[in-house]
């Protein structure tokens, strides 16, 4: 350690009164408490420079996990902020402060103590530097220099005590307020990364979905969509018990759970059981509610099962209701849980709506009374997105929620009698016009083999289309559906040229058309070709 | 949603593929190199399991009969899973194709047409 440099005894109360009570004011000034944290350590220091005659004032903060000081503002030597100084604690005039929670007095800088590069281009020729304390922790450094050689006596240390008896406790609590709005920042970025953004189209049904964080805290709730085989969609919705990250995470984590047991097919009352299971294998305490419901877009029924979960709701044209159905425990509750089914159906046009506790749950108001509102709330909704509107209109308080909401719902939403689309003519469409037109017949009261049968002829005409799309032709065909007494008339019509089938089994196209069906028409235009399929249903 | 998969599991001398879900001109092609590509020069066959098979058009059929093609010039055989009414057999039945190859109903018969024929000293 180099000459001059002393540690000095916190300052005995020796400033004169009118000079004690000017300073206190100086840094107790209580138009300070409108400042924001930058601004309230930028006045400071300007304050602490008028008030000592120095030419230099600097506070750096404690990194307790790299065991560093950081420059966090300067005045006279503002580069340090910019250039981001670091100063290992116990090393060099700011680091020893910190390890010795002593103030330090450098009569006259040897260079060859001064880690901070900075303080030596400025020729800082004397220091003063102490410790800011909030709590008995050490939390920074609060240091003043002066270009010409000077004696900070214990009248300078008093005042640069005052100041950091102010600076302290505003760097610590904008500190907690940071962290805090860091985590709520994190978590809420966190929920929206883990929910869905955007639903496959499923032929035959609506959805919407909202995700609404409560005022406070992020908290564990979700939905989820899933497009699955043979006309089907599984809806979802879950609520973790518990807030922050870490409800979010185990959110996340069983959405995915749930998600991947789904599309195996399981039925949604093995499907939340092998949730539940996955719950209980975690080594740490979890527990959520969950119902999932699978709606046929054929038989037009829904398959559902709860663990613990709010009773649905479903809004018809002439009302909405609440189905009663008897949950079984949550997710993680017991050991070897099981989660019965339940079967009710979805009518043309009718709405499933699955919700969390949030939306329903008041202070000092009956959970019943909460659930009676929101039927009241949503009937007369005529689709998801109007359902989703009304509740949360007439139920999330403007001053916000306590807890968080996540709503999604499902129509059943007939498809026009008649149809006319226009298609890319893409292989990936044929899956598509596949569940459009099955769809499509199932309501023209078509029977399980004229519907197989008659889907397949349509695909295949509109493989052909898609054939004979390709380049330079425009990429995009036109299917067209009618029924008139009971004779389906299905039209694919495509701007390119019909090209005769190649090879003994590319004719197989052709010939599965004139077998499913009871006439096929092929016509060629210059601008295209024309496919028109007809058969009469018998509803068998 | 996965339009169709593959899974492949072993046999005493075949590869079975087991297809489920829908094949058309979007995947069938892919899923016929799959299966080629997933079976080793030391069998002698692969079962194709189409009993899970949701649908099946006419591009489906095409790669069937590529499949035993390949299988064919590398002096393997093509042995079919096809229940009776599945959705597979109602697109052979409307496409008039006679057997695409060798048709059984279930899946044990065909893992035994692959089993060793029992020596005659037993």
């Amino acid at each position: 350690m180099g000459s001059g440099q002393v540690a000095l005894e916190p300052a005995e109360p020796i400033l004169d009164a009118p000079d004690q009570v000017r300073s206190s004011y100086r840094f107790s000034d209580p138009a300070l408490s409108e400042l924001r944290i930058d601004e309230l350590l930028d006045e400071l220091l300007i304050r602490i420079q008028e008030a000592l005659g120095v030419d230099t004032a600097a506070i750096l903060l404690l990194d307790a996990e790299a065991q560093q000081l950081v420059a966090r503002a300067a005045k006279g030597i503002e580069e340090e902020v910019e250039r981001g100084v670091r100063i290992p604690i116990g090393r060099g005039f700011a680091g020893r402060i910190a390890a010795e929670r002593v103030a330090i007095f450098i009569a006259d800088v040897d260079h060859a103590d001064i880690l901070n590069p900075i303080l030596r281009e400025k020729g800082i020729r004397s220091l003063l530097g102490l410790p800011l304390i909030v709590e008995g922790q050490v939390i920074g450094v609060l240091h003043v220099g002066s270009l010409r050689a000077r004696t900070f006596g214990p009248n300078d240390l008093a005042v640069l005590q005052l100041a950091a008896a102010r600076a302290g406790p505003a760097i610590e609590r904008a500190q907690l307020t940071a962290r805090l709005e860091h985590e709520h920042n994190v978590s809420t970025a966190l929920q929206r990364s883990l929910l869905p953004k955007r639903f496959g189209a499923v032929v035959g049904v609506t959805v919407a979905a909202r995700y609404l964080p409560a005022r406070e805290e992020v908290g564990g709730d979700w939905y989820d969509v899933i497009e699955l085989p043979r006309g089907r969609v599984g809806l979802v919705i879950g609520d973790v018990v518990g807030h922050g990250v870490a409800a979010a995470s185990l959110m996340g984590r069983l959405r995915t759970a749930l998600h991947a047991y789904a599309i195996e097919s399981h039925g949604p009352g093995r499907t939340l059981e092998l949730v539940d299971r996955f719950v209980q294998s975690l080594n740490e305490p979890a527990m959520a509610t969950a119902a999932y419901a699978v709606f046929d877009t054929y038989s037009l029924t829904v398959q559902y099962a709860t663990a613990g979960h709010l009773p649905p709701v479903v809004i018809s044209p002439s009302g909405a209701r609440v189905i009663d159905l008897t949950p079984a425990p949550p997710l993680g509750a017991f050991p070897y849980g099981r989660c019965p089914e339940h079967e009710f159906s979805l009518d043309r046009e009718d709405v499933l709506f699955l919700y969390t506790d949030g939306l329903v749950e008041r202070r000092g108001i009956p959970l019943t009374d909460g659930i009676e509102a929101l039927v009241t709330a949503v009937r007369g909704a005529g689709s998801p997105e109007e359902a989703c509107v009304a509740a949360v209109a007439d139920l999330v308080p403007l001053t916000g929620l306590r807890d968080d909401v996540a709503i999604v719902a499902l129509q059943n939403s007939p498809i026009p009698a008649e149809l006319k689309l226009r298609l890319p003519a893409e292989p990936r469409t044929l899956a598509h016009v596949r569940r459009t037109i099955r769809r499509w017949l199932v309501e023209r009261g078509g029977g399980a083999t004229e519907v197989a049968e008659v889907t397949i002829a349509v695909s295949e005409a509109c493989a052909n289309a898609i054939e004979h799309a390709y380049p330079p032709a425009p990429a995009t065909f036109e299917l067209r559906a009618s029924c008139e007494y009971d004779e389906v008339t299905i039209t694919v019509r495509d701007t390119g040229q019909w090209r005769p089938p190649r090879g003994e089994n590319r004719g197989r196209g052709l010939s599965i058309m004139s077998t499913a069906m009871d006439h096929v028409q092929v016509d060629r235009f210059d601008e295209g070709t024309e496919v028109v399929l007809r058969r009469r249903l018998s509803h068998r | 949603m996965t339009l169709g998969d593959l899974h492949i599991t072993h046999a005493p001398g075949a590869v079975v593929a087991h297809l489920v879900g829908e094949i058309d001109m979007s995947n069938a092609e892919d899923l016929g190199a799959a299966v080629i590509g997933a079976t080793p020069n030391e069998v002698r066959g692969v079962v194709l399991d189409l009993s899970h098979v949701d649908y099946l058009d006419s591009a489906g059929i095409w790669i069937i009969h590529g499949m035993r093609a390949s299988l064919l010039a590398r002096g393997q055989r093509l042995v079919l899973v096809i229940p009776p009414r599945s959705p597979v057999y109602d697109t052979l039945r409307l496409s008039g194709a006679e057997r695409p190859g060798e048709v059984v109903e279930e899946l044990d018969a065909a893992l035994r047409a692959f089993e060793p024929e029992p020596s005659g000293d037993s």
